[in-house]
């Protein structure tokens, strides 16, 4: 008695050193779970190079809000667009307006001009190797004699040939956005849109930022429309996506949430007729978490969001202790001090706890970071769990707490109807039956990683994202090349490299085109290539210009002067000259520059692509294959790879798991432990044909749920094969209990819309009623129990 | 994503400034026919040449359909802008081609150059400052661009004309400059030469 007290105000001590802890942590460190997937990757497999270019790509772009506003003509959408900007313009600290300075539309060119005879289009190019010099006389002349000729960047004599103006309309052919009246224009489906991009001052995925700016957004697009009735507004922004992600959450809690609440608090009064078992457990669960959370913290320093949502899941294991201590209360004579009722527990009630400990320790073997977390994180909550009901729920309850509800009266009847497992010729067949519809179901199992199968936008989000990246014609943010080298100059020279690969790919409609800084400064080498293939095709005496000299009437020494004119412009490009200019500013995110990986300075760019066609990323995928120092990325690919490695990993410790709890257990039940893992194993290969047969393809959602499905199952195992301390039915009440809370608390999730939480509810659904239907079937009468049960 | 500017990219703007009196009264003077075709006679002088470049040709300016510019002499070459494409021809030769939906600006470069040839003043107001002045039955315009871009990319422009634009000159930052003087210009239906009206 004396020792219990003792027990219970150290467990009280060490309970307070955890919420001083957790406030610490939250409160005053104000710690972020982690969100990346991608770091959930084993150490070695990641690459600063890489995360630096995710950085470039992906976390910019996360920040930003784009709009295009328009109509079927162009002064309307300019207006309807003043009407939008007017709206969001007093809410600056929220959401940035990105401006243009009118400076940066016409500058751009200028400041190029100093290397124009170095900057040459690919088309005229190749026309310098192929045509004759009367070719390059024929096409100045008409260029000299045409009013309203081509595109012309200053005087004739500036550009005779067309070079520079022909390469500033390849750059310009990167994107269909110009500037139009000091505003960005993009034409497309018989619109003309004014295109406005805002940036996000908070975190896109910040609540706060979320509620204030969504309605701001829609206010704005419904003060564009009043202005032109036929204005069509397109928003796109992860932070749309996440505020509907937010919203199906919230909406869920509600439902879901409230349901299983409304269910479970109606279950235990039908039991206990009291509402205290539900604080207890919850107790014992919520120190499990607090617990778990701290020492992961002390051991990592850091966790990770999908850690912290599955490690707290498999707490939910936790519940069934107390649920067990509980019914056995309830059943036993009320004069048994609870202090020597739960010694009598004790041994089942550890063995629980220490197979699902052991099993999840499997997960701390995986490479893994994100497993090893989970397995620490679970198996530390359970022991707080535990160590809760072991310590507290002694003093918390007395004798004469419950008292035995409806429920609980008429609940033990069906016990002894039930069907058990035995050699009889109707059980085979049964079996036999369950079996092979087993099988069929299996057969049918399909497995599917992709990331996107797990996103779950409203339509008409994803219809807009769509139609914006149709107009913008923008390249992809999750799929492009990373180059690499000892120097800006290799890297570059790389590039040059990949891009006459992807040239093949362009002119065989796998992507429209790409971006990247090369097209803008070619390596130094490209530069002296181009430098001697215009002097000598165009420079050189007696070429086209000598020629074109003659043909108009002017002296030979003008040919001589205008190709000294044209060298003055012939100054050498650096990458870092190219970045101070406006022309850089729409591609400074392709440059990732020098970046410090393990001492060794890499220098690194992307090289975006655009039109990409989902099923050219296999051919894509191979372009850089032999190029040194070019990889492809395709960041959906690898979260999707990420996952399925996990599921791999997970279902492999899944089976180890068996193994490991079987052997645990095997020291007490002997000959009966086949029986104690039985039902679980029966119920989780069901689920497996369940999920045949519906057609769901099996992800790391289900994985994770069968893992959670042996944690309780195994419970149950136990408690139906220990004996039983008060009434024979107290266990079967304790599963029965436990089972109905897990379905309402996770199986109720198969109910969600979003499509990862559908899947673990699913599985923990049909899971845990079919291992409560199991259980009774595998457990044996008293009688029948030969080995006396010893604790290991 | 943002945009980039090519010269030849006129940037067109919105603004709404109604036209000045005598621009109204220019307005009123100018005959707008469906069709205008002509001879135009070009001296191009340039920064670092001595002589001036002289050329002749004919135009066509249709409304709805789009502009011809024929050079003939010294050489042949044709521009022809229509809704969706400009395309630059040395003699059979295509020396330049670009597509509306390539090059989103083709329309409005096209909207701007029918106007100066057609003389829609309404039209021209929206992207340059225009001055205008009347002497009898002759006008002047001066075209100063709005933006910085355009300034850079077109310099000053002027218009004279009667009922029709008879003469354009261009003076570009460069130095370069341009002047076109209009004759023999017939307008309506079948003011356009059989091998013109083909090509539009």
């Amino acid at each position: 008695m004396i020792t219990q007290r003792r027990l219970a105000l150290a467990w009280a001590f060490i309970v307070c050193l955890l919420i001083g802890h957790n406030a610490w942590l939250w409160l005053g460190q104000r710690i972020v779970p982690d969100t990346d997937i991608l770091a959930l990757l084993p150490l070695d497999k990641r690459d600063p190079v890489l995360q630096q270019s995710f950085t470039h790509m992906v976390d910019s772009a996360q920040q930003r809000v784009v709009v295009l506003v328009g109509a079927k003509n162009w002064n309307d959408a300019v207006h309807a667009a003043e009407a939008y900007r007017k709206v969001l313009t007093p809410h600056g600290a929220l959401l940035t307006f990105d401006a243009m300075s009118d400076d940066t539309q016409a500058g751009w060119l200028a400041s190029l001009q100093p290397h124009a005879l170095l900057l040459v289009g690919a088309a005229q190019e190749r026309e310098m190797r192929e045509q004759l010099p009367e070719f390059w006389k024929s096409d100045a002349l008409a260029r000299l004699y045409n009013a309203f000729s081509g595109p012309r960047i200053g005087a004739f004599r500036d550009d005779p040939f067309g070079l520079f103006a022909g390469w500033a309309q390849e750059r310009a052919g990167e994107t269909p956005v110009r500037p139009r009246d000091g505003r960005l224009f993009v034409a497309g489906e018989g619109r003309d849109y004014v295109l406005l991009t805002y940036t996000l001052q908070g975190s896109a995925f910040s609540l706060g930022a979320q509620d204030a700016v969504v309605p701001l957004l829609t206010q704005a697009a419904d003060a564009a429309r009043r202005v032109a009735p036929d204005a069509d507004v397109v928003t796109a922004g992860v932070l749309l996506h996440a505020a509907a992600a937010g919203r199906q959450a919230s909406s869920e809690i509600h439902t879901i949430g409230v349901g299983s609440l409304v269910g479970i608090v109606l279950l235990t009064w039908l039991t206990f007729r009291s509402v205290k078992p539900i604080g207890l457990t919850l107790l014992a669960i919520g120190i499990g978490f607090l617990g778990a959370l701290s020492v992961c913290w002390l051991l990592f320093g850091q966790i990770h969001l999908l850690t912290l949502v599955f490690g707290a899941s498999l707490i939910g294991v936790a519940q069934d202790y107390g649920i067990y201590f509980l019914c056995h209360r309830l059943r036993a004579d009320p004069a048994l001090d609870s202090t020597a009722l739960l010694r009598r527990l004790l041994p089942g009630l550890s063995l629980s706890m220490l197979a699902a400990v052991v099993g999840y320790m499997g997960l701390a073997l995986s490479p893994f970071p994100g497993l090893r977390h989970m397995a620490v994180f679970s198996a530390l909550g359970l022991v707080f769990a535990w160590l809760t009901v072991v310590c507290w729920f002694p003093g918390l309850i007395s004798g004469r707490t419950l008292k035995a509800g409806w429920l609980a009266h008429n609940y033990r009847k069906l016990m002894p109807r039930w069907p058990r497992v035995s050699k009889q010729p109707k059980a085979i067949a049964l079996v036999l039956l369950v079996g092979v519809m087993a099988i069929g179901g299996w057969l049918q199992l399909t497995t599917n990683d992709d990331i996107r199968s797990l996103q779950s936008s409203p339509p008409e989000l994803i219809r807009d994202q769509i139609k914006l990246s149709k107009l913008l014609d923008a390249p992809s943010p999750v799929q492009y090349f990373l180059v690499r080298g000892a120097s800006s100059e290799e890297v570059l020279q790389r590039e040059e490299a990949l891009k006459s690969r992807l040239e093949v790919m362009i002119a065989q409609k796998h992507i429209a085109g790409y971006q990247a800084l090369s097209n803008w400064v070619p390596s130094v080498r490209a530069q002296a290539e181009r430098r001697r293939l215009v002097e000598n095709t165009l420079l050189a005496d007696g070429g086209p210009l000598s020629l074109l000299a003659r043909e108009i009437g002017e002296d030979p020494q003008w040919a001589v002067d205008t190709a000294a004119h044209l060298r003055t412009n012939a100054r050498p490009l650096v990458i870092d000259d190219f970045m101070r200019t406006p022309a850089a500013q729409p591609w400074r995110h392709l440059w990732l520059g020098a970046i410090d990986v393990g001492g060794v300075p890499t220098h690194a760019s992307i090289v975006a692509l655009r039109g990409l066609r989902y099923a050219s990323l296999p051919l894509l995928a191979s372009a850089a294959k032999g190029l040194d120092g070019v990889q492809w990325v395709d960041k959906v690919g690898g979260i999707s790879a990420v996952l399925g490695s996990y599921r791999e990993t997970m279902g492999w410790v899944v089976l180890g798991a068996y193994v490991v709890v079987f052997a645990v257990l095997f020291p007490r039940y002997r000959g009966r432990t086949w029986r104690v893992l039985a039902p679980t194993a029966a119920a989780s290969l069901l689920t497996l044909a369940v999920l045949g047969y519906t057609g769901q393809p099996l992800q790391l959602f289900h994985v994770l749920a069968l893992m959670l499905l042996l944690g309780v199952g195994v419970d149950y195992g136990i408690f139906m094969q220990e004996e039983s301390a008060g009434g024979d039915d107290a266990p079967w009440l304790a599963v029965g209990l436990s089972a109905a809370s897990t379905i309402l608390s996770f199986g109720l999730l198969a109910l969600s819309g979003t499509p990862a939480l559908q899947a673990f509810g699913l599985t923990m659904l049909v899971g845990s009623a079919l291992v409560w239907l199991f259980a009774p079937c595998f457990s044996v009468s008293k009688e029948s129990i030969h080995a006396t049960p010893v604790l290991v | 994503m943002k945009g980039l500017l090519l010269s030849l990219t006129l940037v067109v703007g919105a603004a709404s400034a109604h036209a000045a009196a005598p621009i109204a009264q220019i307005g009123a003077m100018l005959a707008k026919p469906e069709q205008l075709c002509g001879r135009f006679d070009q001296t191009k002088r340039l920064a670092g040449m001595r002589k001036p470049l002289v050329s002749t040709g004919r135009f066509c300016v249709v409304a709805g359909k789009g502009v011809l510019w024929r050079t003939i002499k010294p050489f042949p070459t044709t521009l022809r802008l229509t809704r969706d494409e400009i395309i630059h021809m040395q003699g059979d030769r295509v020396s330049m081609r670009l597509d509306a939906s390539q090059e989103p600006t083709v329309r409005m470069i096209n909207g701007v150059l029918f106007s100066l040839l057609g003389g829609d003043l309404g039209q021209l107001e929206t992207l340059f400052d225009v001055n205008g002045s009347i002497t009898g039955q002759t006008w002047k315009v001066d075209l100063k661009a709005r933006n910085a871009a355009l300034a850079r990319a077109v310099g000053a422009i002027s218009l004279e004309g009667g009922a029709h634009v008879r003469a354009i000159q261009m003076t570009e930052e460069s130095g370069d400059q341009t002047s076109i003087v209009f004759s023999d210009i017939k307008t309506g239906p079948g003011a356009a030469l059989p091998e013109e009206a083909a090509q539009l």
